[in-house]
């Protein structure tokens, strides 16, 4: 009878620890930009085939409206009315052409996310966190994390062959980061003019972005010039600086002072900030600046995904053990004197040395455990099996798995752990 | 999510309708008519012309109310997003320890790679890591070559050609067994080890030779069940190859050729489960596995999958956490230990833990655990301050003891 109860409650209380894992199945955390991005993508696709027909319906409906008048009151020929006409349609077949192309890719874009719902709808059908199809998603996870990061890092080549070999071509945005680190790394190399095309595309959506940008890039142009020296070019500056720069005066006006200022000063000045201004490492700067921009835009997190679940998950992970100067006794009874542990495998473990530890209220042993006279503690049972698997040993002697000792059987004393 | 879909589909439909394409082309259509008609007659061209006016202009404005309706449901869409990601920030910035140390996380990714078998994978980002580094230490040279930069980039070494030809090795024995059921390999390099897998008190040879002599024992490569053919040659195989086990698996192997007895009825007799285990090569093909990266001092599942797994079980609490601490205006002290439990399944805890059950603390290096005479177990710090030097009673026991009789355990 007892043993009954003691049966079910174990069972509610598992049911409940899973029920309480289903509650919080994990994701959508990192798994945001996964849709925000290509929406972004779509909504930027949207206004591009909203301006176009915007375009032409300013020029056809007036010069339409234009030569009817005309030819009603005699001032035009058929033949000009044919010229006029003829000049719309072709308007028109390019606005047809663009529009094309755009609503392509805005149907490549709706796919992707489709099958972006349906990857995360998937999370959502799976039970619990002990489910075998946890673990192929949260694999399928992982690679879409460590590409994400190579993407980042500008391991293009990887990136591209990862995810065509594990086949999810759909769920990372190849095109979006190549494209980003080709304009950073035209900055890195001293060239604003990919850049510039970029803010012009994205006019509308830099305003509300927190860098400027623009006016970076505006003011970089300026420093050049002046840093070429000589006189037509100092004229161009101050043309370039009335045309792009003094349209920020509200916002940047110790910036554009000291642009005005600089031009005193020559580029192996001492003198800050003019020195700064001169200086070469401002391009990497504005890569950095833009790479931040670009991925502001569209929501993409300012760090790799991958960093922020692997701190999370090395945290949660590790404990005071990992790091420790005796080795610790195992407790997963797969392993015995070998690291199983994730923290503890060669590969993690540098990475995780500066990590806060998990927080554990309970302690966590095996049901049987004893202490061996060298004071390392084991479940007896799994000991003993050890033992008798392990050759070299002798009945009724136990070897220590960590440090190779050996005992005898009445050595092991029973421990109290709470 | 349901709602996401929904919205989703509906935007879908609207794009796939594609209906502000029609009215272009109906603008052309217009267009072209009215000039083929002028140029046809052209003391038509006035009243075509004016006639053209509102037609077009009704074309435009369908275009516009389709696009209306296409930046409706964009609007929805983003609106559906934005529910359900409601409440759930990407986390901050503040700290980000990883991204000083990306040569970590870069070796980390390759091994990865490596243990997942996707090796030219793995090659191509080794060499596009390489390029990289190359790069760098031209630039670092450029400007100015400091020792200091040189012996930092010799830090991060990325796995060896050693350990890239073990995994190798690794798949190519795996494959053997799981797609060619053959076992060859696998014994042989469970021999080459065959002391170090001793040590660890692996039964891995035993049981790789056991399922070869049940494979033989069904026939071998044509598997058409026990036959004359296959007993005898599993009989040879156990002459040849068990004696070196009796010792250790006298038992086990007495099993084994007692089956031989129930040949014909095997499935009734006690031995079936030895015979009839479906899932025998893929346990064998894991605990090959297992004792593969253990001998190479590595875990058997890829750290980086457990970890970034178990990173995102955690995040939610994080956040919370985080969230919680930002209203609430506190702040967690103790720097290197998280604020809250996370809820990891059992399975992903690989180490004992010692939390003492007087000072809820857990058991560090200078803080380790002491037993006491009775057999409780508490930390050290707790010990000292419960006995202020002399006898003390235990705290879960009425047994009292002096604090050098405690002593130091490992767990």
């Amino acid at each position: 009878m007892a043993a009954e109860l003691t049966s079910t409650r174990l069972n509610a209380e598992n049911h409940l620890l899973l029920s309480s894992l289903e509650i919080d199945l994990p994701c959508f955390l990192q798994d945001q930009p996964l849709l925000r991005l290509p929406h972004e993508l779509a909504r930027r696709n949207f206004k591009s085939v909203q301006r176009l027909v915007e375009r032409e319906k300013e020029y056809v409906l007036p010069s339409l409206k234009e030569t009817a008048n005309a030819s009603l009151s005699n001032d035009q020929t058929p033949e000009q009315a044919l010229a006029v006409l003829a000049a719309m349609i072709s308007r028109m077949q390019g606005l047809k052409r663009k529009m094309a192309n755009l609503h392509q890719e805005e149907k490549k874009i709706q796919e992707q996310s489709r099958k972006r719902i349906q990857h995360l709808e998937r999370l959502h059908q799976i039970p619990s966190l002990a489910d075998v199809k946890y673990d192929q998603w949260s694999r399928v996870r992982l690679d879409r994390l460590i590409v994400d990061h190579m993407l980042r890092s500008g391991y293009t080549e990887s990136a591209q062959q990862l995810a065509s070999e594990n086949g999810i071509d759909d769920l990372v945005d190849l095109n979006v980061f190549v494209q980003c680190q080709r304009i950073a790394e035209s900055l890195r190399c001293g060239e604003t003019k990919d850049a510039l095309q970029w803010c012009g595309e994205n006019k509308a959506a830099l305003k509300r972005s927190q860098y400027n940008l623009e006016f970076e890039l505006r003011l970089q142009q300026y420093i050049e010039m002046v840093r070429a020296g000589n006189k037509e070019k100092f004229t161009d500056a101050m043309i370039h600086a009335k045309k792009y720069l003094a349209p920020y005066i509200e916002t940047q006006s110790l910036e554009i002072h000291r642009a005005a200022g600089l031009l005193a000063f020559l580029p192996d000045t001492k003198a800050e900030p003019y020195k700064s201004m001169y200086a070469l490492d401002r391009w990497t700067y504005l890569s950095a600046l833009f790479v931040r921009t670009h991925h502001e835009l569209l929501s993409l997190s300012s760090r790799p995904l991958l960093h922020i679940a692997l701190s999370a998950g090395l945290s949660a992970l590790k404990t005071p053990s990992c790091h420790s100067a005796y080795t610790s006794s195992s407790s997963n009874s797969l392993s015995t004197t070998t690291s199983v542990c994730p923290i503890c495998s060669t590969e993690l473990n540098e990475l995780a040395r500066n990590m806060p530890y998990a927080h554990h209220t309970k302690s966590y042993v095996e049901s049987d455990p004893i202490v061996l006279p060298n004071g390392r503690i084991y479940g007896q049972h799994r000991l003993l099996e050890m033992s008798k698997k392990v050759g070299c040993v002798e009945a009724g002697k136990v070897k220590d798995p960590t440090t190779g000792e050996i005992f005898d059987e009445s050595e092991m004393k029973k421990v109290y752990i709470m | 999510m349901e709602l996401v879909q929904k919205e989703h589909d509906r935007l879908s439909k609207k794009i796939n309708a594609a209906q502000g394409l029609k009215s272009v082309d109906s603008i052309i259509d217009l267009l072209q008519s009215a000039r083929n008609t002028i140029a046809a007659d052209p003391s038509q061209a006035a009243i075509t012309l004016a006639k053209l006016q509102n037609p077009v202009k009704s074309s435009f404005d369908s275009i516009n109310d389709s696009l209306k309706e296409t930046h409706s449901g964009l609007n929805k869409y983003s609106k559906s997003l934005d529910k359900l990601f409601k409440d759930r920030p990407l986390p901050n910035t503040e700290h980000d320890v990883l991204s000083s140390q990306e040569h970590l996380i870069n070796r980390a990714i390759a091994m990865h790679l490596l243990r997942e078998g996707q090796f030219s994978v793995a090659a191509t980002f080794l060499s596009e890591m390489a390029d990289k580094k190359a790069i760098k230490k031209q630039q670092e040279a450029e400007t100015s070559a400091t020792d200091n930069a040189a012996s930092l980039l010799d830090i991060d070494e990325v796995p060896s050609g050693e350990v890239r030809k073990q995994f190798a090795t690794m798949y190519y024995i795996l494959h053997e067994l799981k797609e060619n059921n053959n076992l060859l390999p696998a014994i042989q390099w469970s021999r080459d080890n065959k002391e170090a897998l001793e040590a660890r008190g692996s039964n891995l040879e035993f049981e790789l030779c056991r399922l070869q002599f049940v494979w033989l024992f069904h026939g071998g490569h044509d598997q058409q069940g026990p036959s004359a053919g296959g007993r005898q040659a599993a009989l040879e195989y156990a002459r040849r190859e068990f004696h070196s086990f009796l010792p250790r698996y006298l038992r086990e192997v007495q099993q084994l050729l007692g089956a031989m007895a129930f040949c014909p009825n095997l499935q009734d007799s006690p031995y079936k489960n030895i015979f009839n285990n479906p899932s025998a090569w893929s346990d064998v093909a894991h605990a090959f596995t297992r004792e593969f990266c253990s001998l190479l001092g590595l875990s058997a599942d890829s750290p980086l999958y457990v970890a970034a797994t178990a990173g995102a079980i955690a995040l939610p609490t994080l956040l919370k956490l985080q969230t919680i601490m930002k209203a609430k205006r506190t702040e967690w002290t103790t720097e290197n230990e998280l604020p809250v439990e996370i809820p990891l399944p059992p399975s992903y805890l690989f180490h004992s833990i010692f939390v003492c059950p007087v000072s809820k603390e857990q058991s560090t290096d200078d803080n380790p655990p002491m037993m006491m005479p009775c057999g409780h177990v508490i930390a050290e710090e707790s010990l000292k301050r419960l006995c202020k030097g002399s006898r003390f009673k235990c705290p879960y026991c009425p047994s009292e003891s002096h604090p050098r009789e405690a002593r130091k355990v490992f767990l």
